[in-house]
């Protein structure tokens, strides 16, 4: 008499394994690439756009009115910080145009001529792009090497509220300083984020030469010329860790 | 049903099910959000040091930087170093940088002004050596600071003066109490020393508002001198008044772009 086994798998049992086989091989190839692409840098950073105390429009004041950039952010081309305005710079001119709108508020607190137990307070601003605080980055180098704002922080000429428009995170800014050339323009067309360089004419006369003289790559040319470090200087850990 | 046919079913259904994650991260991607990015390590994000600009609770006022007292000067203040133009012409170096170091000097290029039988006096020229250089810097900075009211060409039409007039028009509360600003090409800037020009950059002037903060000294000196060659690009003799040795010697312009 043959012995009873002890225990049989049940027929549906060959479904469970092969179930199991498969997701077992499917599932974390899965998990990889949805943690990829949902904790990506341009997942996470990209778009972050604050509620600000004051609803101030780039779009209207840089874009339409076409103040230059450096009129409010004065330190970007000699500091490592770009600065926000200090409440007086709006009042330059609101205190004689749309002195009483209702949106300006908050500075007319800061200057004083709001609620009195807020005079002398900052607006409290909110900081959209902010790199965490064992990276150094300096405004100044890269402004004056000829690399636009727009590089970094899109074309803010178009924004009615700033959002954050790049990842920031350690591969993007590495990308850029294994080989720079493309991204260099002329310094004084920085500020200009509808910059092209297709007029020749004025591309010249930036750069102080004349046509015929023009440089075939431009980038190339600008390197040696803002004396732009080598890649291997660029790349070096100290150089944005120290 | 078919076992074959349900099982496919279940397959598509938890394919499409595993796309939903991916549909929504994607969404996210591309909506604004206004909750800051949140590090899953906090490693050393946020470290207890001051940064530029940063809020402090120490002070009354909230700032971590502590504004300028009136009537102290900083270190700073006795050397000015064009650091831009330094950067990019380290052999330039020593023609940027002006060191105040007496009294003169200090008043001069700091105030504008001359000590003469012991009363200030506006000075009638430019105290830094007005080079080609200079007056270029000072076209860069006028664009900047001055443009949006006084306009390009310093005729007081302004962007901004522009849009006031705009609104007057549409008859707006906001077009509020502005002034348009001078014309910079007047007989009454023209009659201004350089002196007193710098003085309505670093301390405004009735309606116009003071400039010190925003533009540094050697700056606000580069402006006067282009707010100068302004005037005098405005003075242009016709050729045919020109004296006739030059007249006769003169060569066509080219065309640009012909070179
Ligand atoms: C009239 C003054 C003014 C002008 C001109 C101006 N800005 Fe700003 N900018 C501000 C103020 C005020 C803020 C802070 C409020 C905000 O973030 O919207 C700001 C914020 C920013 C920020 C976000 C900073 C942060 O918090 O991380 C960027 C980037 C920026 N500006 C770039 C530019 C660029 C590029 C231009 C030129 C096209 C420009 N700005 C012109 C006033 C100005
Ligand atoms: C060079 C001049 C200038 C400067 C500097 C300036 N603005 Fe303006 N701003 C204007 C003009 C012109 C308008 C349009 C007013 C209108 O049409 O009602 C305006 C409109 C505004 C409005 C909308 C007001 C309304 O009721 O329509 C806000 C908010 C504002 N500005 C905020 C700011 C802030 C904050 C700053 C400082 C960072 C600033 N502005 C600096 C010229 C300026
Ligand atoms: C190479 C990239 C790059 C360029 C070019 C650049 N920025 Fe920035 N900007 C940044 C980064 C990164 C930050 C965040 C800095 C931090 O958090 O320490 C920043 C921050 C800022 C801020 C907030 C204040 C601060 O310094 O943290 C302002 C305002 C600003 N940038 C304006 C400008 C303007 C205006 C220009 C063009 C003249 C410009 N930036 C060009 C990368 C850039
Ligand atoms: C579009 C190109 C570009 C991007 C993006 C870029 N950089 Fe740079 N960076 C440069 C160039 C070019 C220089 C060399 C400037 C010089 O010293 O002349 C430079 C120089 C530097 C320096 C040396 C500054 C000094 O004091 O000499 C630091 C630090 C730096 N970058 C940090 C960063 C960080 C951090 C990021 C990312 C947030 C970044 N950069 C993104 C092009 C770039
Ligand atoms: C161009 C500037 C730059 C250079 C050069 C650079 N880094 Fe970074 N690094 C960054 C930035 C920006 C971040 C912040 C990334 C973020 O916010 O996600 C960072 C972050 C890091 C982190 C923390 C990563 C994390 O997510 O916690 C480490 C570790 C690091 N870097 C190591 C290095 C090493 C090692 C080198 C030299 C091989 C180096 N870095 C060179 C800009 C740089
Ligand atoms: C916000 C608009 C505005 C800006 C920006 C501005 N000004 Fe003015 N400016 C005025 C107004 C308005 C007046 C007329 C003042 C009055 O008569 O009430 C004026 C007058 C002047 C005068 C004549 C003073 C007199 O005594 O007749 C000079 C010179 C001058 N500005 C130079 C400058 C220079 C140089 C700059 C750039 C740094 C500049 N302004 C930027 C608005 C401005």
């Amino acid at each position: 008499m043959s012995e009873r086994p002890f225990f049989v798998f049940p027929k549906w049992s060959d479904w469970l394994t092969k179930v199991i086989v498969i997701s077992s091989l499917v599932i974390p190839v899965y998990l990889v690439f949805l943690i990829a692409y949902g904790c990506s840098a341009r997942t996470l950073n990209v778009n972050y756009q604050p509620i600000q105390p004051v609803p101030y429009s780039h779009a209207f004041h840089a874009g339409k009115l076409g103040i230059n950039c450096e009129y409010c952010h004065t330190d970007v081309k000699r500091a490592a910080f770009a600065a926000l305005p200090p409440t007086q710079t709006c009042l330059n001119c609101h205190s004689l145009i749309a002195a009483k709108s209702r949106e300006l508020q908050a500075v007319r607190n800061s200057y004083g001529t709001g609620v009195k137990s807020l005079a002398g307070m900052s607006v409290p601003w909110v900081k959209v792009d902010d790199l965490p605080d064992y990276v150094y980055f300096n405004h100044a180098a890269h402004v004056n090497a000829g690399i636009s704002c727009l590089v970094c922080h899109g074309k803010v000429n178009e924004m009615t509220r700033v959002y954050q428009a790049k990842p920031f995170n350690m591969a993007w800014c590495l990308n850029c300083h294994r080989n720079p050339a493309p991204y260099l323009r002329p310094r004084n067309e920085v500020t200009n984020l509808d910059w092209k360089g297709k007029n020749k004419v004025k591309l010249a006369r930036d750069l102080g030469l004349t046509v015929a003289t023009l440089p075939s790559n431009l980038g190339a040319y600008l390197l040696k010329r803002y004396h732009v470090p080598t890649v291997k200087i660029l790349t070096d850990c100290e150089t944005c860790h120290h | 049903m078919k076992r074959t046919t349900r099982n496919t079913y279940i397959f598509i259904n938890l394919g499409l099910a595993a796309l939903v994650p991916f549909g929504l991260i994607c969404l996210a991607r591309h909506e604004r959000t206004t909750t800051p990015r949140w590090a899953i390590i906090q490693d050393m994000d946020k470290q207890p040091y001051y940064k530029a600009q940063r809020p402090s609770k120490l002070f009354a006022d909230g700032r971590a930087m502590r504004p300028h007292i009136p009537g102290t000067l900083a270190q700073q203040d006795f050397i000015y170093i064009n650091q831009a133009e330094a950067r990019a012409h380290p052999r330039n170096w020593a023609k940027d940088h002006v060191i105040l170091k007496n009294k003169k000097l200090y008043d001069s290029i700091l105030f504008g002004q001359t000590l003469v039988s012991g009363h200030g006096q506006w000075l009638t020229q430019i105290p830094i050596p007005v080079t080609k250089r200079f007056v270029k810097r000072g076209q860069t900075e006028f664009n900047i600071f001055c443009e949006p009211c006084h306009g390009y060409n310093g005729k007081g039409n302004g962007t901004v003066n522009r849009w006031d007039q705009r609104l007057r028009k549409l008859g707006s509360p906001e077009a509020g109490t502005w002034v348009p600003p001078s014309n910079l090409l007047g007989p009454g800037v023209a009659y201004l020393s350089d002196g007193l020009i710098y003085n309505v950059v670093t301390n405004g002037v009735a309606s116009m508002a003071s400039y010190k903060d925003q533009i540094p000294v050697v700056d606000r000196w580069a402006i006067v001198a282009y707010v100068r060659a302004l005037e005098k690009s405005q003075k242009v003799v016709p050729a045919a008044k020109l004296p006739y040795l030059i007249r006769t010697n003169l060569k066509p312009l080219p065309t640009p772009g012909s070179q």
